[in-house]
């Protein structure tokens, strides 16, 4: 397999596991799941033991109810995404200032902050053969809605990576098939989030915004702090989460312990994975390329950053003398994430999703001209700077011991 | 190919000259003796999403059925790619991984992935669908599935 319909399970008829019932019942049937604790870890160790928890959902391991890790980073740990170039999108300086860790996670999807103010969630479990990434992803954050919402914040599926909260990001998702019939769902919460210390660190398009780049992103993402006028840490919501995913997945939870042989794996895959070197500055055929372009409009200048991995789209981010991005422009930036570099495809999109009228008076092809010039922008510096094809091809990857 | 090898099939183009991993979407097309070039079919391209990043084994590399020779990142999920059938992997498509945008726009020619000697064709392709009849009864039975399950859309 591959991929979307990822059978897990091999055509050779070594089931991975059973069909998850239906929303609502228990994911299994055969038991609670196994509910695990960590505060304060550091980068390395956190990203090590998730993926040493998989190494018992393999296929040939004995059947077992799925784990839940919930756990905060000590802070703080800038993670770029899987096949994303830690120095662009890092900045090393910023973090060796600021005693960030850093390093990378086998999800995919762009560079974060972890800290105190943030919860990951990991869910470890045998890769059901009937689901699709797709509808796992959806599963999983059903656990985390349902939390958010014990504590009065209404979140929903955003149909990508993203959870929102009134169309703002409140939580980004990310999954992981290791080939090997295990999964890892990765999250992460935003119990509260220092913006000015992540423009800091990371190296997204909001950072060239200087002093707007705080409100530029405050429109986009918020957090339970924000949400509840309340101060929350992401330990602070490890009972919600964990009620929620009990509840929207109908199982229990029984809180364990990591055992003997996960530990013994964790160390061996910091060391020889996660603290190495080929890992954190692994190079790939699409490093995330970022451009911009600027267009006018009666209501002033607007600037376009895109960030694109070869030729699709990962993130686009509209920047302007406007007090709050206009609705159809924010209707259409969300719609870019994972659309193709295509002119036409471009021109479609922002017709659909501003239905015609852009609130900043100009035509809806207006912004897809620009975010297509900012796109190639970003792929005339990628090719200024290629990379070597060889990169691309490190597989199989070095096994951790069991 | 003569104009009977494509198919439309519920919506999607089809090739009906190869063989089909009923579990994995791969297809399996015999270039030379045991030699095979495998890409992924429709379904297996549709439910993946955009496709960002491939990394397919360059060096040879024997592999079993069902085991990774490749990983991709795409707009859900990383994940792995599986090999079809038994054998070394012999080859990688840099073109695909350059532009990983051809598994969309020519999933059944430029989009392939990788080519591998196969170990036992004989025996492995008995797991396969193969033959018109079968390739678009199986693919009708799996759209239908999966827009029932609400994996594609309608």
């Amino acid at each position: 397999m591959s991929t979307g319909v990822p059978r897990v399970a091999s055509a050779q008829g070594r089931a991975a596991a059973p069909s998850p019932g239906e929303r609502g019942a228990s994911y299994d049937g055969t038991g609670p799941w196994r509910l695990l604790r960590h505060y304060g870890v550091a980068a390395a160790e956190g990203l090590a033991l998730d993926e040493a928890l998989m190494l018992g959902y393999r296929r040939g391991a004995p059947f077992r109810p799925p784990t839940i890790r919930l756990y905060t980073y000590r802070s703080h740990a800038a993670l770029v995404g899987r096949y994303q170039h830690l120095e662009a999108e890092i900045d090393l300086g910023a973090c060796s200032r600021t005693g960030t860790g850093v390093n990378r996670r086998p999800t995919g999807g762009g560079a974060i902050v972890m800290g105190e103010g943030q919860l990951g969630v990991a869910v470890v479990a045998h890769a059901p053969a009937a689901e699709t990434p797709k509808q796992l992803l959806g599963r999983f954050s059903e656990g985390i809605i349902a939390g958010l919402a014990t504590i009065g914040v209404r979140a929903c599926f955003r149909g990508k990576n993203d959870l929102e909260t009134a169309g703002k990001k409140i939580a980004g998702l990310g999954l992981y098939l290791d080939g090997k019939g295990a999964l890892l769902f990765h999250s992460s919460v935003l119990a509260d989030l220092d913006l000015a210390f992540m423009l800091e660190v990371l190296r997204v398009p909001a950072a060239k915004l200087g002093d707007k780049g705080v409100a530029a992103v405050r429109e986009r993402v918020t957090t339970v702090t924000a949400e509840t006028g309340a101060d929350w840490s992401g330990r602070d919501l490890c009972g919600a989460v964990a009620a929620g995913f009990a509840t929207a997945l109908g199982t229990e939870l029984l809180p364990g312990d990591v055992e003997g042989e996960e530990s013994e794996a964790a160390r061996t895959l910091v060391s020889d994975k996660y603290e190495s070197e080929t890992w954190l500055h692994q190079r790939t055929p699409h490093p995330d390329a970022n451009g911009s372009s600027l267009f006018k409009t009666p209501a002033g200048l607007v600037r376009v950053y895109v960030a694109l991995s070869g030729a699709t789209i990962k993130s686009a981010l509209f920047a302007g003398d406007f007090n709050e991005i206009p609705e159809p422009l924010g209707r259409f930036e969300e719609s870019l994430r994972w659309k193709r570099l295509d002119a036409s495809e471009l021109a479609s999109l922002a017709e659909r999703t501003t239905s015609g009228d852009t609130g900043l008076g100009v035509p809806p092809e207006a912004l897809a001209r620009a975010v297509l010039e900012a796109g190639e922008r970003a792929l005339a510096h990628a090719a200024a700077a290629p990379v070597r094809l060889e990169g691309s091809c490190y597989f199989p990857e070095k096994e951790p011991s069991p | 190919m003569t104009g009977d090898t494509y198919r439309i099939v519920r919506g999607y183009r089809l090739a009906l000259d190869r063989a089909y991993d009923r579990e994995t979407h791969m297809w399996v097309s015999v270039q030379d003796g045991d030699r095979v070039r495998i890409g992924l079919d429709p379904l297996g391209v549709e439910t993946t999403g955009s496709i960002a990043q491939l990394a397919v084994l360059r060096s040879p590399s024997s592999l079993r059925r069902g085991e990774q020779f490749g990983s991709l990142e795409a707009e859900k999920f990383v994940g792995p790619l599986l090999a079809p059938l038994s054998g070394v992997v012999v080859a990688c498509n840099d073109a695909a991984i350059a532009d990983p945008g051809l598994l969309h726009r020519d999933r059944f020619g430029e989009g392939w992935l990788a080519e591998m000697d196969a170990r036992d064709l004989a025996a492995e392709r008995q797991e396969l669908v193969e033959g018109a009849e079968e390739i678009v009864a199986w693919f009708e039975s799996k759209v239908d599935e999966y827009r029932l399950r609400g994996v594609l859309a309608e």
